[in-house]
């Protein structure tokens, strides 16, 4: 497969280009993030952006949350740096894992904040989740579609126009480039262009009616709000990242230190170096495992590459990582395929199909992971 | 209060309509000098021709609360034909008066050997800020469909110049009153900013 120069990336990666010197478009767009972008501008226009809604509402500012190191980081930054008072909505996917949930409690304590907590039927994600892995190698439509259009629902109902997201997807893909120097609106066209992997609430209902008993309302957390009504509140949806430089290492140390926030150790990623990444859910390491089937490579490549680019780390050192940890299979998988009922060699079946070509994955030769500490602790359905 | 779109019952209003829905705006026909009572802000669309649409304003006794309301400072919006009406005068059919909201005439556009009407994207080189161009950067794309153009002396007053065969200003302005040769409407995600511009404008330059 062919790869990034620079950082590695492969030639599977969505939305990458290289230019003559082999170099891709998104280690570009990033050194253009780093030089040109003029980031007190930046930091003036967030100032003004926030000063036209605050007080005015119940709520300053609406804050989806998931408890990673991104929307701690951005409640954290909104209210030490703006004094706002935030309304935080979490979406719960289902697979919230122990240290989250202290990390959540803590850091809603220590921060003092309204929270709404939403956890949408488990029946009727477990088919969501089939649904979406057969159709696109990727079960997590349920959180995608739910983390992005929930919140805004409850924008809406609480009269709450302004909403702050942490990361810009500029960080990762170039759906949306720094280049342009736009600031990324997070809105129904960013949706429907990648978030909902080209599946809409009214496409699924379609594709699972006739086997599952399905009541349309079901669906309603998962389908984007009517953009009149938005556009009716005035709304502003847009990332915290796109204001300020996004430094994910000093941010996670930062909530660490102020906030007792606790990394966690994520399967398939080396614990000593990214404990702070993904710590969200307890089927990362299925998501992950799935990346590597699809596209032959997982979060290792994809987090060194974001180091390289930082500057942190060598290519000769991200190399030597990825050997080591990409491409295990997690334990998580087994209870996995226990929600769908599935066995092992459906699922293989599956995500062969989906392949990104010119890979094409190898099951015989994939070994087992370890497992995290957590792992007796996580929700079953075995069968007896 | 609602946006207010003329209604003499010449062309189709849905595009404009749906548009302004979509943006979260309520929109009021106004067929009638009572209709003013209810409205913040004033669209003059455009379909048909200067001197049929001059002579509907001033049977149905709206010609004179439009120039009311332009003078009491409120917002005022008129696209393609719209835009021509604000006026002093029009040559389509014969020398017409126009509403004369801003300085200028209308008269047929010439292009040499390109097609007329001139039907399509085209962009709009901005020549000054206004509010109604906020966050709209210069040189983006608007859909035209038009044959006339508007004239004027007074460089004060254009904000946007188009090229097709020749230049001519395809947004004119005159303190509260604004127009647009093209169609916002069916322009995009441009033109339904400059129509959401429009609706959150106080008038004031």
């Amino acid at each position: 497969m062919k790869k990034c120069t620079r950082c590695g990336l492969p030639e599977t990666y969505e939305t990458i280009e290289f230019d003559a010197n082999g170099v891709c478009n998104i280690c570009r767009q990033q050194q253009f993030k780093q030089g040109a972008i003029d980031w007190s501008a930046r930091k003036t226009m967030l100032g003004d952006l926030i000063e036209q809604y605050r007080g005015k509402y119940d709520y300053d500012c609406l804050v989806p949350f998931s408890g990673g190191k991104d929307s701690t980081f951005t409640l954290y930054h909104l209210i030490k740096e703006y004094k706002l008072k935030p309304l935080v909505v979490q979406f719960n996917h289902g697979f919230m894992r122990p240290n989250l949930l202290a990390n959540n409690e803590r850091t809603f304590k220590k921060l003092g904040v309204d929270v709404i907590s939403f956890t949408p039927n488990w029946k009727v994600v477990k088919r969501l989740m089939r649904e979406a892995l057969i159709r696109k190698g990727d079960f997590c439509w349920h959180c995608h579609t739910g983390i992005f259009a929930y919140p805004m629902h409850l924008a809406i109902k609480f009269n709450v126009p302004l909403v702050f997201w942490g990361e810009p997807s500029s960080e990762y893909t170039a759906y949306y480039d720094y280049r342009d120097d736009v600031v990324e609106e997070v809105d129904e066209a960013r949706f429907n262009r990648f978030v909902n992997l080209g599946i809409t609430a009214e496409d699924m209902k379609g594709m699972i009616e006739k086997d599952f008993d399905l009541d349309p309302r079901d669906l309603i957390p998962y389908t984007y709000p009517a953009l009149r009504d938005l556009k009716k509140l005035r709304y502003r949806s847009v990332c915290l990242g796109s204001f300020i430089p996004w430094d994910v290492k000093q941010q996670s140390k930062l909530i660490m230190d102020e906030l007792g926030w606790q990394g966690d150790e994520v399967e398939g990623l080396p614990p000593h170096l990214y404990s702070y990444e993904k710590i969200e859910c307890a089927m990362q390491g299925v998501r992950d495992y799935l990346k590597f089937a699809k596209r032959g490579y997982s979060r290792v490549t994809q987090m060194t590459a974001l180091d390289i680019r930082n500057g942190r780390l060598t290519k000769e050192e991200a190399d030597r990582l990825v050997a080591e940890w990409e491409g295990k299979k997690p334990p998580s998988l087994e209870l996995f395929l226990e929600f769908l009922e599935m066995d092992e060699s459906e699922f293989n079946e599956i995500v062969s199909k989906l392949a990104v070509p010119p890979h094409s994955p190898d099951f015989k030769t994939i070994q087992w992971g370890p497992r995290t500490g957590d792992f007796d602790r996580w929700y079953r359905e075995r069968k007896t | 209060m609602s946006i207010g779109v003329i209604d003499i019952g010449i062309g189709n209003l849905g595009s404009l309509r749906n548009a302004l829905y979509s943006q979260g705006w309520d929109t009021l026909p106004v067929r009638t000098p009572d209709d003013f009572c209810d409205i913040s802000h004033l669209i003059l669309p455009g379909v048909g021709s200067f001197a049929a649409a001059m002579q509907r304003l001033s049977k149905t006794a709206l010609l004179e609360q439009i120039r009311n309301f332009a003078s009491s400072g409120k917002p005022i919006l008129g696209i393609c034909l719209g835009m021509q009406l604000l006026a002093e005068f029009g040559s389509e059919g014969g020398k017409i008066e126009g509403l004369g909201l801003v300085p200028g005439r209308v008269d047929p556009l010439s292009v040499a050997d390109l097609r007329l009407p001139h039907v399509g994207w085209n962009n709009a080189h901005q020549s000054q800020k206004h509010p109604v161009l906020d966050g709209i950067r210069d040189d983006v794309d608007f859909y035209f469909v038009h044959s006339y153009r508007f004239f004027t002396d007074d460089t004060s007053s254009v904000i946007a110049q188009t090229e097709y065969g020749e230049t001519f200003p395809s947004i004119v302005g005159k303190s509260n009153v604004i127009g647009t040769q093209f169609h916002p409407e069916k322009s995009q995600a441009n033109g339904l900013r400059l129509l959401d511009n429009f609706c959150l404008w106080d008038g004031k330059c």
